[in-house]
């Protein structure tokens, strides 16, 4: 189960609840003060987030007990925990969320006390700083820190990686079957695939606002993913509902197990979804079905691994981390959670090679040189935010 | 007697408090948060606790959409999905529970509790056996196709969403109409058989107005849940064809940065539950008036 799918069923799980964490949050607790701000950091101008606090000292023994992690549902291999446990001889306890807003309602109030959190993305970062919830990272700590891409040793989001490190990378594409789709007449079909008609009741968005909306800025030719002119939303609006109304879409994250099991034929994806593909497929059916389309304008993403500033054990969080990044590590812990690791041994090769995918899915695997060239959803202000929520909202109204 | 009048208010002390801690805070709590803003920082909803000081702009656009904009579909069809569910409901309900309280004899809690224990399966691991068995190549699916019947039941349709609806809240019906029935007078029937009418004429004018207070009893019983489920929905469906009520409600508390959206539509929502449970009221009162004439 992926960590998106886990966040849908936990919702589910919580029996219709129509007072959700984040009114809750809104109605008590100690949470710390909004101000200050946000400084969000994109690719064109990058931000070095100010220090806040100082890292631990170098060369610190490990803490002895338990490490409590706060972690996405199934986002970390049972076997790499199993294994640190055994190599530092502690105890790893695992929090988890489904919703990082809701989490960092929980860790501003201090609900949550976790030790090292894992996961989390840009757009949660400048709230985590704004409310002064991290520490500084110590390097000392992280031999494999040179491990990561390039690129990501020294993130938009936080230069010089003060406050994290990167985990796992993806991009967003479109996972189809290709004995149902010719891939040639996808790719020349491109973006417009996702408006063809022909396959109506067959195709899947995201449930994903921002990823769905992008989709169709992207096959309107618009390549600003985080546009604020109210025009160019509204049109994005009218694409998705024609999109809506050639195709009718299932709007779900379930397209990973879907495609294989032969449910659906096509879906805007996000590409970690269509590496994991392959292990739901019926048995004895081939790799070969499953097709990926990488777009050359399109989203790159990733997440990261950070410490929280009231950590009890920062050494063995630091530990962990550095843990994380070692590449066979990585490899072992993608064959679990599918999502690719982003470090710059962990490559196409390597996966394929290792048997961590099919060679059919190598246009799924992201590289250096396309997480650099994609386009970074960051975050909005309110009010563009409200712009963009009233299109999904439409689009989902039907 | 003023001593045994304060007795008796007394008693009902715990009850109010019950009520004014489980349902008039939260309920005026959401009223803050549906007019009142959201941090900018942490978009987390800020509750404006003085009325006086309530911001209704969000409720005019969110009331302007249920009118004559997107949110009227999904009220609508919420509507039609819930009244076509509860009428299912009781054309597979009525029939069980008068067949359990008129001619089950000793056997009628045997089979009241076989009939309920399928219910006592969690309802998200009741809605996923279903998605498998629904799923184009699960059992039921494949069985139907023997017959030449190859639908995708999991293709965002409405009927799917329906029956879904029907499975989980049956039995939330059953039981009320049952305990209803249960305890009616039979020699009323038995009274209006002799005084020569027939099976279906005693069934119309007598045991169908005296149940009528546990058919109103039922009835809002699963509507009210039924009104705010979006779980069901999302398991069966999620496609824009069959979007919920429930399932807005869902987007905008837990994934848009507009929870005051969705405070006003679960209070929007409650309103239109309060009248269908004052008629229930009305209606009871009536009949327990009735009655006692």
């Amino acid at each position: 189960m992926l960590r998106r799918d886990f966040l849908r069923n936990l919702v589910i799980t919580t029996g219709g609840l129509v007072v959700a964490p984040t009114l809750l949050s809104a109605c008590g607790g100690t949470s710390k003060t909004s101000s200050g701000g946000l400084v969000i950091g994109t690719p064109s101008a990058p931000v070095t987030l100010p220090l806040s606090g100082e890292a631990i000292a170098d060369g610190l023994p490990e803490e002895s007990g338990t490490i409590e992690i706060l972690n996405w549902a199934d986002y970390t291999n049972p076997e790499v925990i199993a294994d640190f446990e055994k190599l530092f001889g502690i105890t790893v306890k695992q929090s988890i969320y489904d919703n990082e807003d809701a989490a960092i309602a929980k860790l501003r109030n201090g609900t949550l006390q976790p030790d090292l959190i894992i996961g989390m993305t840009d757009t949660a970062l400048a709230r985590l700083v704004a409310a002064d919830l991290l520490q500084p990272l110590n390097k000392t700590y992280i031999d494999n820190f040179g491990n990561l891409l390039t690129g990501l040793q020294d993130p938009y989001y936080d230069g010089g990686s003060q406050y994290t490190v990167a985990q796992f990378i993806y991009g967003n594409g479109i996972g189809y079957r290709t004995d149902k789709i010719d891939s040639a007449d996808l790719i020349a079909q491109g973006y417009d695939s996702m408006w063809n008609p022909a396959y109506k009741g067959r195709l899947a968005v995201p449930d994903s606002y921002r990823d769905a909306i992008s989709l169709a800025l992207f096959q309107a030719g618009v390549t600003d993913v985080n546009t604020t002119d109210a025009a160019t939303i509204t049109a994005a609006q009218e694409n998705l509902i024609r999109l809506r109304d050639a195709t009718q879409p299932k709007v779900d994250i379930l397209s990973y197990q879907e495609i294989p099991a032969g449910n659906r034929d096509i879906a805007y994806m996000w590409s970690g979804d269509i590496l994991i593909a392959p292990w739901n497929l019926p048995e004895g059916t081939s790799t070969d079905v499953l097709g990926f389309w990488y777009p050359e304008q399109t989203i790159t993403a990733n997440d990261f691994l950070c410490i929280p500033k009231e950590s009890k054990a920062p050494v063995l969080a630091h530990r962990f981390i550095n843990y994380l990044l070692d590449n066979d590590v990585a490899l072992k812990n993608q064959s679990y959670v599918g999502y690719q690791p982003a470090l710059t041994a962990v490559n196409a090769e390597a996966l394929i090679s290792s048997g961590a995918i099919p060679e059919s899915l190598v246009d799924a695997v992201v590289d250096a040189e396309r997480y650099a060239s994609g386009q970074r959803l960051v975050s909005l202000s309110p009010e563009t935010d409200a712009l963009w929520n009233d299109v999904w909202a439409t689009f989902t109204a039907g | 007697m003023r001593r045994n009048t304060r007795i008796w208010n007394g008693l009902a002390a715990p009850g109010a408090a019950w009520l004014l801690t489980f349902f008039a805070v939260p309920f005026y709590a959401v009223a803050c948060v549906a007019f009142g803003s959201i941090d900018p920082v942490f978009r987390d909803a800020i509750p404006q606790w003085n009325p006086l000081q309530w911001d209704f702009a969000q409720a005019q656009d969110v009331l302007a959409s249920a009118l004559n904009g997107p949110l009227r579909g999904v009220f609508i069809r919420t509507f039609i999905f819930v009244i076509a569910a509860m009428m299912i409901c009781f054309l597979i309900g009525f029939p069980i529970a008068y067949f359990l309280a008129r001619h089950a004899g000793k056997r009628r809690l045997l089979l009241l509790t076989l009939i309920i224990m399928p219910f006592w399966v969690n309802y998200l691991m009741r809605m996923l056996s279903w998605v498998n068995l629904l799923s184009p190549s699960g059992l039921f699916s494949r069985f139907m196709s023997n017959f030449g019947i190859d639908y995708n039941w999991l293709d965002g349709s409405p009927i799917t969403v329906v029956l879904g609806l029907v499975y989980g809240y049956v039995p939330f019906l059953i039981l009320p109409l049952y305990a209803t029935l249960e305890r009616m007078d039979w020699r009323l029937v038995e009274a209006a058989r002799d005084l020569g009418a027939s099976s279906r004429q005693a069934f119309r004018l007598v045991t169908v107005p005296t149940a009528k207070a546990g058919v109103a009893a039922a009835a809002i019983l699963i509507a009210l849940p039924m009104f705010g489920d979006y779980y069901t929905n999302d398991l069966l469906s999620r496609s824009p064809k069959t979007e919920m009520l429930g399932n807005q409600i869902d987007f905008y508390i837990n994934n848009s940065s507009q929870p005051q959206r969705g405070a006003i539509l679960v209070m929007m929502l409650s309103v239109l539950l309060l009248i269908a449970l004052s008629w229930y009221l009305r209606s009871t009162a009536r009949v327990g008036k009735e009655q006692v004439r």
